[in-house]
């Protein structure tokens, strides 16, 4: 194999991880803050991607730019599912128990969303014809999808954002205090359930924005969940879940491993190769690559 | 009597079942029948695993898949009958659950469930990639009967009843055997149950394989009466799991009839939904499942069955404990000599992350006496109990058991040998009666339920709750909760027992009566160490002390000894209150 | 300023606290005493706000707290330096210092907070950067008390901040704890297991035994009280 062939791979790998890194963050923020695993983190995803179409097919706004305008609305989208049914499966005591309920919250959240929009729009696949996507930068003997690249870059950025705002506000401080402690954080001042809330908005905005991304390059159909909602679960398990720079990490490296899965095997086989990651890491090493110790799972 | 009334149900259901059968003539009815049926036994066996045992899968659709892919495969590659092809897909459902369950079960809470998602995901892809995406069941006209071909769709229901009936006997012959008390005992608190003797991860495997083979076998049915062309999305994909969830979860999680009423339910309204609608609206059987199962969880999370049981209150309580017959004549018996030493603790060390919780711990314990383990800081006492039960390997040291070395046995083993323990908080089984509850660990030194069900109710009468045996625990006042503990861990027949804060949070007249029933308890023959930090009962209660400070042994002796030591009493309340108060003992104490 | 009336308290299914009745006025310094598992504790709780009350009335500057969730106490200007020290592990010593000046009124004066904590607590200048889930147990402790003077608190509760200390650290904390008394006349509520330091610093003092006020007193009637030690070790 001719090292640049590799490093193809390699590279399409890393774009494609970009973008999974996005999607896993918003996952792990909504664990590492609020204990619950959202199951239907994928499908806000996908409303994003119709979102994006919807502002480049009825407002010719750029997909890029869609994506990230999609954020405020996801957001407010975000806060009101938190107030209206995940508040209502948390605060009663046993940790286990709210833990199941909340995942099958998510679950029948994930359902609604799926066959809703399939009931609502046409389950047939739809796409943004944008410009940049079937065309490629050449950089050395790389070919790197122009798309995949921009949202690469894209991602790369709100990652970042997200990061400046956990580190350098009040609000991101408190956030990472309701997820440290959330009972010495209430003893600051800081309203816990407040956080909850803007947490599962800022999740479902990342992933929704990164829904958007995707469209610039991946069909658009009611389903498209179900691929991506086990590559992040991996993603944020393999960083650690509740890390949230584990969780980027995660992602790169989950992108890396689809890609060079199709060194062995071919493209159907694709994502067994993460699923089988998936399980080597829960069994041997649960708490994952950057995994917090802090409280238990 | 609860348990012939599980029988009847089960028989009534039948009953309904085969009138259904008989009495319905449209293919489409039977459709429903079959299928409310075959979901029904799938949710009784996620039931097994997931409700009784609290272990929540998310891929028991693998075992279905497996039972669905390998009937057919072996039908049509070896022209095998799939009655027996049936039990093949059984067989290799266990043998995967097995395979699946050894490494998963040892993975905590959440994982667990992660990792169950995994598996289903994984055969779908496999078996899309084997070619296997259409699996046609072979057509067979010469002997149909033999290929699980029937005209009749009638014959199916029947079929599908046939392994209902004998999916919910095996339930109920779970649900009030050893297995099942210990596995609800897991769900209730894992390490409650070790200290009750339960082999949790022997119970867990058990519990796994139990509810994969129905899984398959109803697989192998919904392939042949509905499938008829077994695709990995239609055995292996999200739709099975759901449907087992919300149908376990709308009837009601841990009990045989939950998923009988929940697929009751459930089944007809979405495949009446699916017919009328499902054209117009293509994807509404899934909004209308999601919804209910937000719903539920929103507002029943525990299911309809257990929202309609009559609620605890109405149930008549018996005689309160204070007037129970027998705490009036409890002799007070003076302490006899000590007996021979039972148990010895010989320079146990235990250290945490930053914290040396124990240092060179070494006493004994003698039979008979009643020994309380007291000290002004938290982290030792607890952390030595749980050295002495076996959740916690000390760094050194040694602990011997009549003579024989224990040190780092598994829980349930030092209690099958005779070391008992109760818990601070008790948590019970909130759908089991108390003399359910404290069934668990009567089960640890036998596995006949009639003489397990007579040692539990000798020692709720030990500890004075005989009249509410029958009752449930929602009813019960903090301290017969912790007389039901007691009770609890006096069921498996220990020759000593570990009591956690027993005093903890009890008024004076309910710390008089707990101290009444200790005593009553060594008189028994039971030898008592309690862990307290209210001294003043243990005062009067025990007949020694053994005092500990920040992991050390500081102090040792008869209970009026202790409380004058002025180490002690400097632990206690530092060294310049002894400076004040008895500045002559403060001198003997080295700085 | 405080009151408890008849307080009763349930935590954890156990009847931590009955009928107690205790009053802190403004600028005192009070302290409350008494062995393990007597729920002092859980009297802190009880007034911040996690747990709750069960019966009788909780009342600060004459206004009920029992509805407030803990994050609207604190806004009032409660302070709780948690039991065990409870800071940020993954926030620096700087951002958990921040965060301890969350509630809007004391936001305004962030920075001078900031300077008199650094001064008062040098070592925490020097670590501010650092993870202060690194910190040790008695810098661990200075950053919690920092924290919780970073509220410009009208009410500061500390829960025994001696806890798991080396002795030398506890008579650093004390000392601090009396300078900071001294510096700002702060109204102090004060829960300690040490029994001789906590009632010389206090002004009035309470024992719990078992839930209950067993006694109570000037801080030199209780010193020179043996009863004291009877409520710690039952004679």
């Amino acid at each position: 194999m001719v090292a640049s062939e590799l490093g193809q791979y390699v590279a399409t790998g890393l774009l494609v991880g970009g973008v999974y890194a996005l999607m896993s963050i918003g996952l792990a923020l909504i664990f590492g803050i609020m204990r619950v695993v959202n199951f239907a983190q994928g499908d806000f995803m996908m409303l994003g991607m119709y979102l994006t179409f919807y502002y480049a097919v009825a407002l010719g706004i750029d997909p890029l730019l869609g994506a990230l305008l999609s954020i405020p609305p996801f957001f407010v989208l975000g806060l009101l599912v938190h107030r209206a049914f995940l508040t209502r499966v948390t605060g009663g005591g046993d940790p286990n128990r709210e833990m199941d309920a909340q995942l099958i919250l998510t679950l029948g959240l994930s359902l609604v969303i799926t066959n809703a929009t399939t009931m609502i729009l046409s389950p047939m696949p739809r796409a943004i014809n944008a410009p940049y996507a079937t065309r490629a930068f050449e950089v050395g003997p790389l070919l790197l999808n122009q798309a995949r690249s921009y949202s690469f870059a894209i991602a790369l950025l709100l990652a970042g954002a997200v990061y400046v705002f956990l580190t350098r506000t009040d609000l991101g401080k408190a956030l990472r205090a309701a997820a440290d402690d959330p009972e010495a954080a209430g003893y600051q001042g800081i309203d816990v359930r407040r956080m909850h809330g803007v947490a599962f908005g800022i999740g479902i905005a990342l992933v929704a924005a990164a829904g958007g991304l995707l469209a610039t390059y991946h069909p658009i159909e009611p389903n498209v969940a179900v691929n991506f909602i086990v590559l992040m679960f991996v993603a944020v398990v393999l960083g650690g879940l509740g890390s949230i720079p584990g969780a980027f990490v995660g992602g790169i490296v989950i992108g890396l491993v689809q890609s060079l899965t199709l060194l062995l095997l071919p493209l159907q086989l694709q994502n067994v190769g993460v699923f089988v990651a998936f399980l080597i890491v829960l069994y041997v090493r649960p708490q994952g690559l950057f995994g917090r110790r802090a409280r238990s799972v | 009597m609860p348990r012939d009334r599980g029988w009847l149900g089960i028989a009534a259901v039948v009953a309904v079942g085969l009138v259904l059968s008989l009495a319905l003539t449209e293919r489409y009815h039977h459709r429903i029948l079959t299928l409310v049926l075959l979901w029904a036994t799938m949710g009784l066996a996620w039931n097994v695993i997931s409700g009784y045992a609290g272990q929540i899968s998310f891929g028991h659709q693998a075992f279905f898949g497996i039972g669905a892919y390998v009937t057919v495969l072996l039908a049509a590659k070896l022209h095998l009958t799939p009655w027996l092809g049936m039990l093949g897909g059984a067989g290799v459902a266990v043998l995967a659950a097995v395979l699946i369950g050894a490494p998963t079960f040892r993975l905590a809470g959440i994982y667990f469930g992660l990792a169950t998602l995994a598996y289903p995901l994984i055969f779908r892809i496999l078996m899309d990639f084997l070619g296997y995406q259409e699996v046609a069941i072979p057509m067979v006209r010469d002997h149909p009967v033999l290929f699980m071909q029937f005209e009749e769709p009638r014959t199916f229901d029947l079929l599908a009843l046939a392994l209902l009936a004998a999916t919910l006997v095996l339930s109920r012959l779970i649900e009030t055997s050893r297995l099942g008390y210990s596995l609800r005992a897991i769900k209730e608190n894992e390490q409650a149950a070790e200290a009750m003797g339960v082999d949790a991860f022997r119970c867990k495997m058990a519990a796994y394989v139990l509810s994969a083979a129905p899984a398959a076998l109803a697989g192998a049915i919904y392939a042949h009466a509905i499938l008829f062309v077994v695709t990995p999305d239609g055995v292996f994909g999200v739709i099975a799991i759901v449907q087992t969830l919300t149908v376990c979860l709308v009837g009601g999680v841990g009990t045989l009839w939950g998923p009988v009423i929940g697929a009751a339910i459930m089944i007809p309204i979405s495949e009446i939904l699916d017919t009328t609608a499902g054209d117009r609206f293509p994807g509404i059987q899934g909004v209308v499942y999601g919804a209910t199962l937000m719903a539920i969880m929103m507002w029943a999370p525990e299911g309809l069955f257990w929202r309609l049981r009559r609620r605890p209150a109405s149930i008549a309580r018996a005689t309160p404990v204070a007037t129970a017959p027998g705490t009036a004549e409890a002799p007070v018996t003076a302490p006899a000599a000590p007996g021979p030493v039972l148990l010895e603790v010989r320079g146990i060390s235990k250290a945490f992350i930053g914290l040396q919780a124990l240092s060179e711990v070494s006493f004994d314990v003698r039979e008979g006496e009643i020994l309380g383990i007291i000290g002004p800081n938290g982290a030792g006492k607890t952390t030595l109990f749980n050295v002495l039960n076996g959740f916690l390997l000390p760094d050194r040291g040694e602990v011997r058991w009549g003579g024989a070395p224990i040190t780092g046995l598994q829980p349930h083993v030092v209690c099958r040998r005779g070391i008992g323990r109760t818990f601070q908080v008790v948590r019970f089984f909130p759908h089991l009666t108390v003399l359910e509850n404290v069934l668990v660990g009567a089960f640890a030194h036998g596995a006949a339920p009639a003489a397990a069900r007579e040692r539990a109710r000798a020692s709720l009468g030990q500890v004075g709750l005989a009249g509410q045996a029958d009752t449930l625990p929602a009813g019960l006042t903090t301290l017969e909760l912790r007389l039901m503990e007691l009770a609890r861990g006096l069921a498996t027949s220990p020759r000593l027992v570990l009591l956690d804060e027993p005093l903890a949070g009890l008024s004076a007249d309910g710390v008089e009566l707990m101290a009444v029933m200790i005593r009553r308890t060594r008189a028994a023959g039971v030898t008592v160490v309690i862990i307290e930090h209210t001294i003043q009962a243990l005062v009067k209660l025990a007949d020694r002390l053994v005092v500990l400070d920040h992991g050390r042994r500081l102090a040792e002796g008869a209970p009026g000894e202790v409380t004058r030591n002025p180490a002690v009493i400097e632990a206690y309340l530092g060294k310049r209150w002894l400076a004040r108060h008895a500045p002559n003992h403060a001198a003997t104490l080295q700085p | 300023m405080l009151r408890l009336s008849n307080l009763s308290v349930s935590y954890g299914g156990l009847r931590a606290l009955e009928d107690v009745s205790l009053e802190v006025n403004e600028g005192e310094f009070v302290a409350i005493v008494g062995p393990n598992g007597a729920g002092k504790t859980t009297l802190l709780k009880a007034i911040s706000g996690s747990a709750r009350v069960g019966g009788g009335r909780l009342e600060y500057r004459g206004r009920d707290l029992t509805p407030l969730p803990p994050h609207q106490r604190a806004a009032l200007g409660i302070a709780h330096v948690p039991e065990g020290r409870r800071i940020f592990p993954s926030l620096t010593v700087m951002e958990n210092l921040e965060l301890g000046s969350y509630r809007r009124a004391a936001r305004g004066r962030r920075a001078e907070g900031l300077e008199s904590v650094m001064t008062l607590f040098p070592v925490l200048q020097e670590r501010r950067q650092q993870a202060a889930g690194s910190l040790s147990g008695g810098e661990q402790q200075m950053l919690a008390l920092g924290r919780g003077l970073m509220a410009a608190p009208e009410l500061l509760l500390l829960d025994e901040p001696s806890q798991g200390l080396a002795p030398r650290i506890v008579e650093q904390i004390f000392e601090t704890i009396d300078r900071i008394r001294r510096a700002s006349n702060l109204t102090i509520l004060l829960v300690e297991q040490r029994v001789v330091e906590a009632l010389e610093l206090c002004d009035r003092g309470y024992v719990l035994e078992t839930g209950r006020v067993a006694l109570e007193g000037t801080h030199a009637a209780l010193l020179a009280d043996p009863r004291v030690q009877r409520a710690y070790l039952g004679a």
